[in-house]
């Protein structure tokens, strides 16, 4: 079991790089959410508990790689939340329509908190942010992570 | 409680869960600090330097792509600076064709050197034109620097001319300055021999040598060449007497066939 958290520790910080450097530098308008993807896994394998703590460590880790704006905590908020969403429904995540079906919703559900907060106070149109910044970049996510599933993610997900 | 009630109660995911929002929440409230803002800029820096090293590698592609693409345009370029060159010179010698065929009176047809004869020198040449243009055996072919030589066969699409060099080619000459006739021929390795000036006629060099009339093919007054070097021998009746053509035979592109017959051919 640690040596499989291992290797997740450097999943996860090679992908944290990747999506803070290639992604960005690749896609200007709408990114996969790789960060994501890769913690809806763990916590489809591990369930909420472990979900969560790693929701809450790659929160805190993206939120100090973020620019000087992004308010510290937030994405640990956002993804602690999505951890434990996505942990809980880990033992019906053996399929890739069951899986995109967590994938989406916990991306919604990390998406909706994250505006939210960072939001507060401000006026916006909430419908003009689903639509073209939400929904496009949540499509997105969903679309390599189905991709990611099918390549390595339903090994992962696969309980021995 | 004690301290190992707390921590089985962090086994439950629920506990975790509220524990990890209750950090987050104060981390949102108290995140400003001096040391996170030091991580964070130090976190930023080695973001920075992975992209500038990412941006490094597409520059470097860019760049390569850019210079292959350059070297492209710059062939072409090249190319075409060459047509153009080429164009150019062509139109300076068809203006200077136009321009003498304008002045002469004389009913010239243009035509154009396609090839020249397999031995060796410039003894022929191979012209566009033939019978179908009008033009027939025996014709002089001129430039505007002078005597070219005369169509010595003919084809309906093509023919071919025997320049002033062939040794086989003759032609009556005129001094221009003492008016008398001699004979060209006898050429080679560009340059021309002027027979038959007796040695008592005065001869210079730089003295132009023209067509004397005196023939069924060529006009009168048309420029052979330039007298170089007399050899004068009081022994001898003759002078031999060396000019240079006043046609370059080496650039020769373009000619002119003369179609006006003379007036005694006319009359045949």
């Amino acid at each position: 079991m640690n040596k499989e958290y291992g290797w997740f520790v450097v999943i996860f910080i090679a992908v944290l790089f990747i999506q803070s450097t290639v992604v960005d530098f690749l896609i200007s308008a709408w990114k996969p959410d790789l960060v994501l993807i890769t913690l809806v896994i763990f916590a489809a394998r591990y369930g909420r508990g472990p979900g969560a703590t790693a929701g809450f460590l790659v929160g805190i880790i993206s939120d100090v790689m973020s620019g000087p704006g992004t308010l510290i905590g937030l994405g640990a908020l956002a993804k602690t939340i999505t951890g434990y969403f996505a942990g809980s429904w880990a033992r019906i995540a053996q399929e890739p329509s069951q899986f995109i079906f967590i994938l989406f919703f916990s991306g919604l559900v990390h998406d909706v908190l994250y505006f939210s907060i960072s939001t507060l106070g401000i006026e916006i149109e909430w419908w003009v942010l689903l639509q073209w910044h939400m929904f496009g970049s949540l499509l997105f996510t969903t679309i390599v992570g189905l991709l990611v599933y099918l390549l390595v993610g339903r090994r992962v997900v696969e309980k021995e | 409680m004690k301290i190992q009630t707390y921590l089985s109660l962090l086994k439950r995911p629920v506990a975790l869960l509220l524990l990890y929002i209750l950090l987050s929440v104060l981390l949102m409230q108290t995140g400003d600090n001096s040391a996170l803002r030091g991580i964070r800029w130090t976190m930023l820096q080695v973001v920075e330097w992975i992209d500038d090293v990412q941006a490094g590698f597409y520059l470097t592609e860019t760049v390569m792509k850019e210079n292959e693409t350059l070297k492209a345009e710059n062939f072409d370029l090249r190319m075409t600076r060459q047509q153009m060159r080429e164009l150019y010179h062509e139109n300076q010698r068809l203006k200077e064709m136009l321009d003498f065929s304008e002045r002469a009176s004389l009913k010239y047809l243009l035509a154009r050197v396609v090839g020249s004869g397999p031995e060796t020198g410039i003894r022929t040449f191979i012209l566009n034109v033939g019978s179908d243009d009008g033009v027939g055996e025996n014709m002089a072919v001129v430039n505007p620097d002078g005597l070219v030589g005369k169509i010595k066969a003919v084809t309906p699409g093509q023919s071919q001319v025997q320049t002033l060099l062939d040794p086989n080619f003759f032609v009556s000459a005129r001094l221009e300055a003492s008016r008398v006739v001699g004979d060209v021929g006898g050429g080679g390795d560009f340059e021309l021999a002027l027979n038959h000036i007796p040695t008592n006629i005065p001869v210079e060099p730089g003295e132009l040598v023209l067509t004397s009339g005196m023939s069924r093919i060529y006009h009168p007054g048309l420029k052979i060449g330039v007298v170089t070097e007399i050899k004068e021998d009081t022994r001898d009746l003759f002078q031999e007497i060396l000019i240079r053509p006043s046609v370059n035979f080496r650039s020769v592109e373009e000619v002119f066939v003369v179609l006006t017959p003379l007036p005694e051919v006319a009359g045949k």
